[in-house]
C-alpha cells in the first residue's frame, strides 16, 4: 500500500513530465534549425547545459516530503558501496525529476473557416461541438470543429480545444475550467506565502506549455526569492526567462551572496550566448575571457550593480588567495 | 421429408446463432422459437444509430453500430461515439464520432438513420442533409411571421392608446 501511493505521486509527477517531454521533442527538430544564424534558443545543448548546472542538484530539496498519506519509515541496513549506489539512483531520478518544463512560442490563435452555410442560419440556438474520438490520433492533430448557429463550421479555438480534449481524454490533476488560484490576485497571496512551486507544478499539468495562461503565470513570478526554486525543474526556465529581459542581477547577486561563483560565471556566459550583439558580449568574445574575467566584464559593461559585483569577486579572489596559503 | 427438412433447417439456424458472430454484414436468424417452421427470415443489416440512455428528463445518445433487429439500447457491436443534446455552460452540444471506426462500418455496408446522418452532415463528414436544410428555412419562415405577427399587434396597440 505503501509503495502503492509513493509511485502513485512518482507517476503523478512524472505524467506531467512526460507530456511535456514529447511537446519538447517535436519541437526540437524545428527550433535547432533555426538557431545557427540567430541568437540561441531555449532548445540549444549549450543552454540547456548551463540552465541544468544551475539548477543545481539538491537531493533534499527534490525529494522534499510531498503532502501524502502518512507512511511509517523504512530502515534499511546497507554496506558503503551499497549506500553509493542507492545516493546514484537518486540523483538520476532527481535529474528526471528536475527536467525543465520547455520554453515554447505562445501557440497562434485558431482561426480556420472550414464552411460557411448561410442556409443554417435558424438552426437552434446552441453551436455543435464535433471531437474524433480516435485513440491513435495525438491530441494537437485532432480534429476539434465547431459548428455556429449561424451556420459557419470552423475550427476550434485553444482554450476550447484543450476543455474539450480534458472531457473525453481526462488527464490526472487537470481540471476542465482553470481553479481560481490562477487568477491575479490569488496568484499574488500565493506569492506572499512563499508558495511558488505548488502554484507552478499545478500550472504545468494545468495548461499546455505553449498557452497564453502558462506563461503569464511564469512571468509573475517574484523575483527576490530565487532560494525557493534553486532545486526545482522552474529554475531553468526562470533563468530563462530573466537572461531574456535582460534583468539577471538580483540572480546574480543572489548567487554570489551565496557563494555560488561557477554558477554566477555560467549564468554570465548564457546571457552571452544568447544576446550576442551586447558590449559585454563582444569585450568577451575580443578577449577570451573565462570565469571572474567574465564576471568583470560584465559587471563594467551591463550590469546596473557594478559596484557590489565588482567587491564579490574581489572577496572571492582574496579568500582563494588566502585558502590556498 | 417435410419434417427432416424443417429439422435440418432449425440445426443449421441454431448453429449459426450459437457461433460466434462475425462481422460481416448479413446476419443469418435471429430464431424466435415459436414460429421458425413457417416464416421466412429476411437477412439484418448493421445499422449506425442513437441509443438512447442517461435518466428522467436528461437524455444522452451513444452512437453505435449495431445489427437492426436487436432492440435500442441493448446490446451493439462498437460504440462509436456520443451525443449529448443538452447544451452545456459555454451553450455547446457535445458530440464525438470515432471517424476512422465509422468509416469501417460504412465501407462494411452498414446503413445510418435520420438523426445520425444529419449529425454527420453538420460535423461535414457527410454533405448537409437536406431535411437540416428545410428545416432551417422551416424555422426562418416561422421567425417571420411571427415578427410580422409582432408588428402587426405592436401597430394595432399603438393605434389604441392614440
Amino acid at each position: 500500500m505503501a509503495t502503492f501511493s509513493f509511485t502513485r505521486c512518482l507517476v503523478r509527477s512524472y505524467f506531467c513530465v512526460k507530456c511535456v517531454d514529447h511537446v519538447q521533442t517535436r519541437l526540437q527538430t524545428t527550433a535547432s534549425r533555426s538557431s545557427k544564424y540567430s541568437k540561441s534558443q531555449f532548445t540549444d545543448t549549450e543552454v540547456q547545459d548551463i540552465l541544468t548546472k544551475i539548477t543545481g542538484l539538491d537531493l533534499k530539496k527534490v525529494f522534499q516530503p510531498i503532502r501524502q498519506q502518512l507512511t511509517p519509515p523504512k530502515y534499511k541496513l546497507m554496506t558503503d558501496t551499497e549506500l553509493e549506489e542507492a545516493v546514484r539512483k537518486a540523483e538520476e531520478q532527481a535529474k528526471h525529476l528536475l527536467k525543465m518544463p520547455p520554453v515554447l512560442p505562445e501557440r497562434k490563435p485558431v482561426n480556420d473557416v472550414l464552411s460557411e452555410d448561410q442556409m443554417l442560419e435558424g438552426m437552434g440556438t446552441a453551436k455543435y461541438v464535433f471531437t474524433d474520438i480516435n485513440f491513435n490520433v495525438p491530441h494537437r492533430e485532432r480534429f476539434i470543429v465547431v459548428r455556429e448557429p449561424s451556420g459557419t463550421l470552423r475550427k476550434a479555438t485553444w482554450n476550447e480545444r484543450d476543455r474539450i480534449i480534458q472531457v473525453y481524454f481526462p488527464k490526472e490533476g487537470r481540471k476542465i475550467t482553470p481553479p481560481p488560484i490562477f487568477k491575479e490576485e490569488n496568484l499574488r497571496v500565493v506569492f506572499e506565502q512563499d508558495r511558488h512551486e505548488d502554484v507552478l507544478n499545478q500550472c504545468v499539468v494545468q495548461f499546455e506549455p505553449d498557452s497564453a495562461e502558462f506563461k503569464n503565470v511564469m512571468e509573475i513570478d517574484v523575483h527576490g526569492k530565487y532560494d525557493l526554486l534553486r532545486s526545482t525543474r522552474f529554475f531553468g526556465g526562470l533563468a530563462w526567462h530573466l537572461v531574456n529581459g535582460r534583468r539577471i542581477d538580483g540572480l546574480l547577486v543572489d548567487m554570489l551572496q551565496s557563494d555560488l561563483m561557477q554558477d554566477a560565471v555560467r549564468l554570465v556566459r548564457l546571457f552571452n550566448l544568447v544576446h550576442p550583439q551586447s558590449e559585454s558580449a563582444q569585450h568577451a568574445q575580443r578577449q577570451q575571457a573565462t570565469d571572474l574575467d567574465l564576471l568583470k566584464i560584465y559587471a563594467q559593461y551591463e550590469s546596473n550593480r557594478a559596484g557590489f559585483i565588482e567587491l564579490a569577486v574581489q572577496t572571492y579572489e582574496q579568500t582563494k588567495a588566502l585558502s590556498s596559503f | 421429408m417435410y419434417l427432416i427438412r424443417s429439422c435440418m433447417v432449425f440445426y443449421k439456424y441454431f448453429l449459426l446463432t450459437y457461433s460466434l458472430l462475425s462481422s460481416t454484414e448479413y446476419l443469418s436468424v435471429m430464431v424466435h422459437l415459436s414460429s421458425f417452421l413457417l416464416k421466412k427470415y429476411h437477412g439484418g443489416h448493421v445499422v449506425i444509430r442513437l441509443a438512447l440512455g442517461g435518466a428522467t428528463n436528461r437524455p444522452f445518445y451513444r452512437i453505435v453500430a449495431a445489427y437492426n433487429k436487436w432492440a435500442r439500447d441493448s446490446k451493439y457491436i462498437e460504440q462509436l461515439g456520443s451525443y449529448d443534446p443538452l447544451p452545456n455552460i459555454h451553450n455547446e452540444k457535445l458530440v464525438a464520432f470515432n471517424y476512422e471506426r465509422i468509416k469501417y462500418w460504412i465501407a462494411c455496408g452498414a446503413h445510418t438513420t435520420k438523426p445520425v446522418a444529419k449529425l454527420l452532415g453538420l460535423a461535414g463528414f457527410f454533405p448537409l442533409h437536406p431535411m437540416t436544410i428545410t428545416e432551417a428555412e422551416r424555422r426562418q419562415k416561422a421567425a417571420l411571421t411571427e415578427e410580422v405577427k409582432m408588428d402587426r399587434q405592436e401597430q394595432v396597440e399603438q393605434k389604441e392608446a392614440l
